[in-house]
Order: C-alpha cells, then structure tokens, then sequence
C-alpha cells in the first residue's frame, strides 16, 4: 500500500488530494493507495474574499465552507495538525502525540499566515485583513466610522501573500469614501518598501497613473520598522516618522511554526524546493507546494493550484508506473481591483515578465467567475477549464 | 561587519529587491549585501532603492548571464 500524507487543506493541499483521489480512485478502492490529509481546521475560507468583507461589509459566512464539503471521496481527512516531517525515515507526528504515522510520499502545503512579531506595535495598531473573515469583518465596522482624517495603508514587510493584495485595498477604501461623499475630508497615504507603488514595472505603469487621478498619495522605499499605537507613528528602519489616523497594513507572513529550524526549510522556515518539479531539496519523496515554499513567486492560490497539480500528476504518474513527467512553469495570475468594478491581472512566468494590462470590466468579470467556482476548483471540477485559459503555462511536460 | 550573500537568480514577480529588502532588515549598519540576479532591471532598481533608503550602492557587476551588486548598508537609524 502506497501512503500519501498532504499536510495543509487550504487552495494547494485541497486540489492535490482531489486530484489524487480521482485519478487513484481504482488504486484506492483496491486498498493499493491511501490518502490522508491533516489539518486541525474544521473549515476553510475564501481568501481573497477578505477584501470584500473588510471594505464592502460582505457577510463572512458567505466566504466559509465546512471541511467535509470539500474533501473529495477517497481522501481520509485528519482533524489534527501536524508537528513533526522526518523525511529520511518517512514519518510524521501530529501536535501531542507520539505516535508515528508512515508516508511513502508527502505534500506539506500550511501556507503562511500574518507575523506581527516581525513589526513591535503593529498588531495593537493594526486593522488586519489577512487573518481571517472574522478579522476582517470588524474593519468594516471601523471603515464605517470614518468620518475624516489620515489612512495610512500599504505594505508592512515582506514577505506577504497576494502582491496586489495591499493596493487594492487601497484602491477599495478609496471608492468607499468617494460612495460616501467624504472622500475630501480623507486622506490616503500608501507606503512600500519598493521603489514603485507596484514591484513590476508593468504593473507600476498601469496603477501609479490611477493612484494620482484618485489622489492617493504614495510614499515608496518606506521600510516600516515599528508601530507607536499611542502615537499614532510608524517610524522606518531608516528612522523616518509618518503619523496616521487609522492603519491598513498588510503584515510581513511566516510559514507554519513547525518547519522553522528544520532541514526541511531556510533560515525562516519557508520549505526549500526545487522551483520547476517541486520536490523538497534532495527528497523524491517529499514535496511542497503554495505559500509555504521558499520559490522566488508570488504567494498566491493560483500558484499552489498549479503546483499542486503538477505534483499530484508526477505522483500518479510514479504510482500507476508511467513515463511522463510534469513542471510547474512559475505561472502567476493575481488579480488586482481597481476598484469601481475594474481589476488588472498581474500575469507572468519564470520565463515571461510580467504582463501590462489594462484594468477593465471584463477582467473583474473573471475574477468573480473565479470567484464562484473556487469551491468546485477545489474538487478538480474545472481542470478542462484551467488547462484551456492557461495554456502551455498549466504546466510543462 | 558582516557579508551577506543573496542570491536572486530565476527570480520573478515580485523580484529581487524583494530579498534584497528582506537581507536588508536583518542587516545592521556597516554590513555589506551582495545581491546576485538575472534580471536585468535590477542594477537600476537597486540603485534607485540606495538613493530612496541612504544606503550605498557600491557597484554593479556583470557575470556572464548574471549582475553582482554590492551595497553597503549605511541608512539605519542608530
Ligand atoms: C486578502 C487576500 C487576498 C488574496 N487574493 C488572492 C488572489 O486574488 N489570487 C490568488 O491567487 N491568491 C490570493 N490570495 C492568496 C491565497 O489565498 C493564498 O496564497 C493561498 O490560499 C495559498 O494556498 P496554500 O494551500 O499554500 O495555503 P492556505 O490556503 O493558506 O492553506 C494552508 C492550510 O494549512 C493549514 N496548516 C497550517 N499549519 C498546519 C500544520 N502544522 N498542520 C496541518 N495543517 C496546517 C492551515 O490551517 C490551512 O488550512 C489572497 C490572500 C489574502 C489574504
């Protein structure tokens, strides 16, 4: 019997169980291959749907799925996390218990969450949209209240999932306060550590124009060192000082706490893999795929998506004993909301740069389509349409 | 005075200076960053990023497919 353990359920490890299941279902039925997935959540959550919740007041149950709806049939789901990969000896243990639970083949796929330790007083002052939906839904509360005064919003450190993530927000309390007719009495100040309001030249091209129409003002190479909640002061690793109203920073990420420290992981615990077939360094057995790697991409769903199917196909490929091989080609596609329902896509590869494209009415089209078949993607329903959008970028073989 | 190494080649969006701020914030005063990458936009962002951040840019070099470039970290508050 053939052991595959997927650790995480989020957007990577979801699509790389469903994908397993469906295609080692006969394997499975014939007790050769068992997949088991671990993680404590007893529910998931549409992430990118944050940003509706903390500036549009979205319900957050509307962005929430229980586990058992997204699990695929074949998939045995664990409700503990885990605590320790010993790759060598092909085991891993959950948190409080000493039992040692084999593998012959395991994704580790946590993704990454906000590290407020990162950035003294950022936390107290913080109104955080990368937590989660509850989190997120008390900003909207928040946003309501203002009347007038100084935000401050932007980029707190680095590394942090989602790249455009910030500037929309940006983009969204902008048309918020324009809907509300005090857009006047706001200022909108966006800092980053970059040199431009968006990394990508590209993208900068597109967005900084926008950002001088909505009179959002921009302060780049601004490196946010900490937080004085009293003071209402952020002061930068350069000493300078910037005074805010109300705060709308998206925090530096860490990886799950477990693969700090580890020979599994770099310095801060991002999972070292080889970027094309995504095999943790030196393992045939191991892999891992979305935020929790140390790959030089964005952290975003679409690339755990892809990387997880390039990951399940090579495990059934080795399984059912067949030749062809896959790679993950860096294919990058976040979407950016310009607000006033227009969106750009930040689009690129290891190969290509990225893209410029022009915000438009058709892009925020897709990205509520995406939107509403995320749950299904999960399952694998909608591979046939992924491989037809994505071309020779949903994967290389 | 410490070196730091960072390697940035094959990376894309959201590029090297993404790393280079990340060595940069572990960095003290004094310390050197050599930042390797082969993207070619990199000399003129680094460069742009020493004049916005007061530190060094001391050089660029380019390495076969590659560019070096070292910087001296001189803009953190005491
Ligand atoms: C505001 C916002 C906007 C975004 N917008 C976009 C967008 O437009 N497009 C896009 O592509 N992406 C977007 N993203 C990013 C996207 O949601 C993530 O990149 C994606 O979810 C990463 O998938 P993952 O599987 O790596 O991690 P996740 O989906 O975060 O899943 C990780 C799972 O691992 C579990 N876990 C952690 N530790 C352990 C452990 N020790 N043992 C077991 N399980 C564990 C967690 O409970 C979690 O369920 C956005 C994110 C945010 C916050």
């Amino acid at each position: 019997m053939k052991k595959i353990a997927v650790i995480g359920s989020g957007a990577g490890g979801l699509i790389t169980s469903s994908k397993l299941a469906k295609d080692l279902s006969k394997e499975i039925k014939n007790g050769e291959v068992s997949i088991m997935l671990f993680d404590k959540k007893r529910e998931q959550e549409f992430q990118p749907g944050y940003l509706e919740v903390a500036f549009r007041g979205t319900d957050p149950a509307k962005i929430r799925r229980p586990m058992k709806k997204l699990v695929s049939e074949g998939v045995k789901i664990v409700h503990d996390n885990c605590e320790k990969v010993d790759l060598p000896n092909r085991y891993l243990k959950t948190e409080g218990s000493s039992e040692k639970i084999d593998f012959d083949y395991i994704i580790i796929s946590t993704g990454s969450s906000p590290d407020y330790d990162q950035v003294p007083g950022l936390r107290d002052a913080n109104m955080d949209f990368h937590t989660d939906a509850y989190n997120s839904s008390l900003i909207y509360q928040q946003v309501l209240k203002i009347k007038s005064g100084r935000i401050v919003v932007g980029i707190g450190g680095l590394p942090y999932k989602c790249p455009p993530s910030p500037n929309e927000s940006a983009f969204m309390l902008d048309e918020h306060f324009r809907k509300a007719g005090i857009r006047d009495k706001v200022e909108i100040t966006y800092i980053t550590p970059f040199t431009r309001i968006y990394s990508a030249d590209s993208i900068n091209e597109v967005i900084a124009p926008m950002y001088k129409d909505r009179s959002i003002e921009s302060v780049t190479a601004f490196n946010t060192d900490s937080v004085d909640a009293s003071k209402k002061e952020i002061t930068s690793l350069e000493g300078e000082t910037m005074k805010y109203d109300y705060l709308f920073l998206t925090p530096p990420h860490k990886p799950a706490e477990f693969l700090k420290n580890t020979e599994l992981s770099d310095e801060d615990g991002w999972v070292k893999v080889d970027k094309r077939n995504l095999h943790i360094t030196d393992y045939d057995n191991g892999f891992a795929i979305g935020d929790t790697t140390n790959i030089p991409i964005s952290k975003a769903g679409v690339e755990a998506h892809l990387e997880g199917i390039v990951v399940a196909n090579n495990i059934i490929a080795e399984i059912k004993g067949t030749e062809k091989r896959y790679k993950f080609t860096g294919r990058t596609q976040c979407s950016m909301e310009t607000g006033f329902h227009k969106a750009t896509f930040v689009v690129g590869t290891y190969d290509t740069p990225v893209q410029k494209i022009t915000p438009s009415t058709f892009n925020y089209m897709e990205k509520k389509v995406m939107e509403k078949i995320y749950w299904g993607s999960l399952h694998g329903h909608y591979e046939w349409l992924f491989k037809y959008h994505f071309k020779k970028d949903y994967f290389e073989n | 005075m410490t070196t730091m190494n960072v390697d940035s080649r094959g990376t894309a969006c959201p590029g090297p200076i993404t790393d280079l701020i990340r060595a940069y914030k572990k960095a003290q005063n004094g310390d050197m960053i050599v930042l390797v990458a082969n993207d070619p936009g990199v000399v003129p962002d680094s460069k742009a990023w020493c004049e916005r951040t007061k530190n060094v840019f001391v050089g660029s070099k380019n390495i076969e497919d590659y560019f070096e470039i070292t910087i001296q970290v001189t803009g953190k508050r005491a």
